[in-house]
Parts: C-alpha cells; sequence; structure tokens
C-alpha cells in the first residue's frame, strides 16, 4: 500500500517536473550550442537582455524601498482593512498584463501625473521609466509576499529583547528583523526581478522600444519567425536562470548561518 | 523600588487586572502562577512593551510612558529569544553601541562600561568562555539560558526580569543553573523579578513571592509567610496545601475559617497521643515513596493525608486497614479565610 502511494506520487510529479523541464531542453537543442554562442556576441541580443535585466532590477529595488515597510505593517499588525490591503497587493496577479499596461498608461501618461512627471523629465511612452513601472507593477506582490512571510517567520520576542537591550525601532528593525527575514525577502526579489525580465503583455503596451528581450522575441518571430526568436530566448533563460540560481544558491548558503 | 499602581491590560485572551505591587531594591522577587494567568504579560507591561492603564514607577520616578529602550530593564524569555543570526558573543555583545548613547542621552552621570574585570567575571560566573564563539543553533537549553542572563546582564539593567527561565532546562541541570539564579541580585546590583509555576523554584530562589492567579495579584509577600501561611482557601488550593477542612471541627464558632494540616506534621501512634489535636483513623492506602510514606487515613468521614519520614516509619502501626491515633500540634495548622469560589481551584 506505502509502494503503491509513493509510487502514484512520484509518477504524478514528475510528469509536471518533465512539463516544466522539456520545453526548456527542447529551446535549447533546437538552438544547438553554436547558434548559441553566436547569439551572445549579437549586439542587439546582448543590449536587450541586459536593459531587461537592469529595468527589472530597478524595479524591484524600488518596490524593496517601499513595499518592505508594507510587508512589516501587514505582518505584524492586525487592523481594520488589513484584508482589503492585502487584496490590493493581490491585484495585478488577477488582472490581464495587457489590461495593466493600458491601466498604467491611462493613470501616468494622462492629465496631472503625466504633468508632474514631466516636471522630473520623466515620462513613461516607450522609456525605460515606462517599461519599469510596467514590471513593478505586475511582479511587486512577489516581493512583498515574500517579505510578508518572512517577517512573519521572525519571532516578536526578538523584537522585544533587542528593544530592552537599548535598540530603538529602527534599529531592531535592521539589525534584528532584517537579518532574520532576509532569506525570505532575497526569495522574493528574486521572483519579482525574475518576473519581472518576462514582463511582456503590459510593456508591449507602454513601450515597444526600447526593446526588452520578449518584446525583441516577439518583434523577430512576428518579422523573421522561430528560427531567429529562438535564440534570443535562450539566452535570455541562460542568463536569467544562471543569475537565479547563484543568487538563490548564495541566499540559501547564507542563511543557513 | 519598583511600583506597579492599578496595572490594567487586555490583549487577546489575556488580561491583567488592576495589578498593583511594590518590589524593593535589589530583591529577589518570585511572582508564581499558572501558565495562561498573566505573568509575561506583566513582565512585559514592566519593560515597556505594551500600552496599559495605571502607572509604573522606578525609584520614585514615572516611567510609565518610557519607551523600553530607555528603561534599564532586561528581559530573559522562557525559550531566550537569543538572535539566531549573531554569534554567542555578539548576542551578548548586543547592547553595545547602545549604552553609550543612552548615557549620552540621559545625561544620566557618568558612562558605565563594563570593564575587562568585570566581563572576565561575567563570562566565568556564567561558564561561557568555550562558548563564545559558537553558533547559538548548536547550544543546549542551559547554555542559550546562560547566554540570554549574560547578554541582559552585560546591557547593565537596573531590574532583570526572568520569565520561565528554567522551564525549557533539562532537569538534569536546573539545580545548577538555580544555584546561579540565586543571589544575582546582589551580585550585579540589580532588581530580579522572575515569574514561574513552579512552587520548588520559587521557595528557593524568592526573597518575596506574589501570587497571580487570572490576570489578578492575589498576595505578595516574604516567601515563607505567602507560600507557608496563604491568607484564602484559594491560594492554599493554588499552593498545594493538603488536609483542608472547615475550622469548625477544631475550633466551633470558627464560621467562614477553614484550617489545613501539614502532612509531615502528623504524628501517628497505636495508643492516644498527647498532642494539641488528636483523631482516631483507619489506615485505607500506603503508598512507598523514595525518601517517604504516603499515608491515606479515613477519619469521622474524612479523609486525612500523613507523610511519614523513612526513619520514622513503623510496619506495626501503619499497616493498609489498620487503626491508629492521629495527633498534631498548633505548628501544623494554617488557618485561611474562604474567599471568592472555594471550588475553582481543583488540584
Amino acid at each position: 500500500m506505502k509502494c503503491l502511494f509513493n509510487l502514484s506520487f512520484i509518477l504524478l510529479s514528475s510528469l509536471i517536473l518533465l512539463f516544466i523541464i522539456i520545453p526548456i531542453i527542447g529551446l535549447f537543442n533546437g538552438v544547438g550550442f553554436f547558434n548559441l554562442v553566436e547569439a551572445f556576441g549579437d549586439k542587439e541580443i546582448l543590449y536587450s537582455v541586459l536593459l531587461t535585466m537592469k529595468i527589472s532590477f530597478y524595479g524591484t529595488f524600488f518596490v524593496l524601498v517601499t513595499g518592505l515597510p508594507l510587508a512589516y505593517l501587514i505582518a505584524r499588525n492586525d487592523f481594520r482593512g488589513k484584508a482589503i490591503i492585502e487584496s490590493i497587493i493581490d491585484i495585478p496577479v488577477m488582472i490581464p498584463h495587457t489590461a495593466a499596461g493600458i491601466a498604467l498608461l491611462m493613470a501616468f501618461n494622462r492629465g496631472m501625473m503625466k504633468d508632474f512627471f514631466t516636471i522630473f523629465g520623466i515620462s513613461f511612452m516607450d522609456t525605460e521609466a515606462g517599461i519599469m513601472i510596467a514590471m513593478m507593477f505586475l511582479s511587486s506582490p512577489f516581493l512583498i509576499n515574500g517579505a510578508k512571510e518572512g517577517f512573519k517567520n521572525v519571532d516578536p520576542k526578538l523584537e522585544n529583547v533587542a528593544r530592552t537591550l537599548g535598540a530603538g525601532r529602527f534599529s531592531v528593525f535592521f539589525r534584528v528583523v532584517l537579518p532574520n527575514a532576509q532569506k525570505d525577502i532575497v526569495n522574493g526579489m528574486l521572483m519579482m526581478w525574475s518576473r519581472g525580465l518576462g514582463e511582456f503583455g503590459a510593456v508591449v503596451i507602454i513601450a515597444y522600444h526600447p526593446m526588452i528581450a520578449p518584446v525583441l522575441i516577439y518583434d523577430r518571430f512576428n518579422n523573421y519567425g522561430l528560427i531567429y526568436s529562438a535564440p534570443v530566448a535562450a539566452v535570455m533563460i541562460a542568463v536569467s536562470l544562471s543569475t537565479f540560481l547563484v543568487v538563490r544558491g548564495l541566499n540559501n548558503k547564507r542563511s543557513s548561518f | 523600588m519598583l511600583s506597579l499602581r492599578n496595572i490594567g491590560l487586555q490583549k487577546g485572551s489575556f488580561t491583567l487586572k488592576q495589578v498593583s505591587l511594590d518590589v524593593k531594591d535589589q530583591d529577589y522577587f518570585v511572582i508564581l502562577g499558572r501558565t495562561g494567568s498573566g505573568k509575561t504579560m506583566l513582565m512585559e507591561t514592566i519593560a515597556g512593551l505594551h500600552k496599559h492603564s495605571g502607572t509604573v514607577s522606578f525609584r520614585g520616578r514615572d516611567i510609565t510612558a518610557m519607551l523600553p529602550e530607555r528603561r534599564r530593564i532586561g528581559f530573559v524569555y522562557q525559550d531566550f529569544a537569543l538572535f539566531p543570526h549573531l554569534s554567542v558573543l555578539k548576542n551578548i555583545r548586543f547592547s553595545d553601541r547602545y549604552r553609550s548613547r543612552f548615557w549620552k542621552r540621559s545625561g544620566n552621570g557618568v558612562l558605565e562600561t563594563f570593564t575587562n574585570k568585570q566581563w572576565d567575571e561575567l563570562i566565568d560566573f556564567l561558564d561561557l568562555e568555550h562558548l563564545l564563539h559558537r553558533n547559538i543553533r548548536y547550544l543546549s537549553g542551559g547554555e542559550k539560558q546562560r547566554v540570554a542572563l549574560a547578554r541582559a546582564i552585560y546591557s547593565r539593567p537596573e531590574i532583570l526580569l526572568l520569565d520561565e527561565p528554567l522551564s525549557a532546562i533539562d532537569p538534569s541541570f536546573r539545580n545548577t543553573i538555580m544555584e546561579n539564579l540565586k543571589g544575582l541580585n546582589n551580585r550585579f546590583n540589580i532588581t530580579v523579578l522572575h515569574v514561574t509555576h513552579n512552587f520548588r523554584e520559587a521557595a528557593y530562589l524568592a526573597d518575596n513571592i506574589g501570587i497571580m492567579m487570572d490576570g489578578r495579584l492575589l498576595e505578595h509577600g516574604p516567601a515563607q509567610q505567602v507560600l507557608q501561611r496563604p491568607r484564602s482557601l484559594t491560594l492554599a488550593r493554588f499552593l498545594g496545601f493538603r488536609n483542608i477542612f472547615p475550622a469548625q471541627l477544631i475550633q466551633p464558632g470558627a464560621a467562614g475559617l477553614y484550617f489545613s494540616v501539614d502532612p509531615a506534621l502528623i504524628k501517628l501512634s497505636e495508643s492516644p497521643l498527647s498532642e494539641q489535636y488528636n483523631v482516631q483513623g483507619l489506615c485505607r492506602e500506603l503508598k512507598e515513596e523514595s525518601d517517604h510514606y504516603k499515608l491515606t487515613v479515613d477519619s469521622q468521614g474524612h479523609t486525612i493525608f500523613v507523610k511519614i519520614a523513612r526513619q520514622l516509619y513503623d510496619p506495626q502501626v501503619t499497616t493498609i486497614g489498620a487503626e491508629m491515633y492521629l495527633g498534631f500540634g498548633e505548628d501544623a495548622v494554617s488557618f485561611f479565610e474562604q474567599e471568592g469560589n472555594a471550588d475553582e481551584m481543583s488540584l
């Protein structure tokens, strides 16, 4: 009985794992080693991949600064309207990405908001700032929710003790709470950053140019077909996956103190 | 002196109900109460971690509104709450950067630094030298407790709050740690407040004891007095007093009063005794313990428990089914009033 249980669960688990892995292997296999090396030498592809990574990182950093306080407040307090705030954070996950792009354009590229950002020389149509708000809007829940779970896992008694030892609230947050929630926060950052890298629907509405990798893949696929878009996809996956694995590996190693 | 006046607080299912208490400087004060009686919440309130009604003052100064980081009150939690990301040494020295700031801000005289000698004394006293560079994850309960104590003492508190500090300790190490705790107040010139549910711990450590039940501080005073002469039936039962009977049995007219007889001070004999109080009974049960015997004797519709030291045990007198005489003097008797619902405590 136990054997049948294990066997059936392992079989079903293997099916879903294969479903995830096979397309990745198929992509690299289809592109081939030499085409992949050649694609790494293609300046347009490299520029696009690096631009995608850079903008997604900026977005992640912005949400880190603003989202951590929000995540901490939610994790540590019970208050009226908390469920509503948690739902607001999850809104981006639920709406279609193209619809999010339209909403962002309507909000930031018209009227007073547009005028306000123009004062600082910021515009969103076909700019890096536009790409950043699209990525940020759709991927911020991954960081905020990850950090929230991390903060919940930090025993409030640690904070209490730190305060009796003389630490003020800010000091407790930076010296006790953050280091102990670090693993979840960095994982949340990674999830947000990775999700930002793949953002297409909202970005393509706001900023077709400068072309981030997902837009470049789409553009080449539309104009030249599968054979020309596959190497871009392979480079993008290779770079982002290796960055993801390295950072996560380091984070897990550091968090085990 | 630490003075609490009418401390009231409701948080979740825990409540503090108008707690008032005075604790003298350098006193070792134990608050005894069951789990869930509000002891930890009272300690956190004293540390400034909860908003509450009433006032907290220390040496005549009202500190009710003072932030926890400025109170100079150390805290050791039941599970020690050591910082998992820091080594033993860094845990202990966590307060380093705040002490100088505190003294500068308060303008409170000379900066008190821990001299090398005092540091060595602290580390030696708690036997921490070999642990200083260890990861706290790999420490035993006793080692964690010593680190938590060192961390609190190193921050130079004037009051040290200990929340069930022995409950997570292996019983074989408890005596050693109790010895460490005893005299902590005098060694480091601090007032110690220690909460526990363990009577033995309280009796061994306390100069003064307070008893807490359901968020109320029912009684407080010198340890011997509180533990041996409880004022009410409720407290007597809570403290594990046996042989509780209406006082009318030995003092006709003492309505509403109860008395308890110490099972260890009851004498047994085959023939009538010349004690102040004497009764006759039938031995129903006899149980052998490590260093004594426990007897259950039925007498005039009441059940009396007797504890006989092994060296005083006489098999001729104490056998199951034997008729015997029981006698006890004034010193074995404690009187108390019926206060509240006597049936609410059934230990």
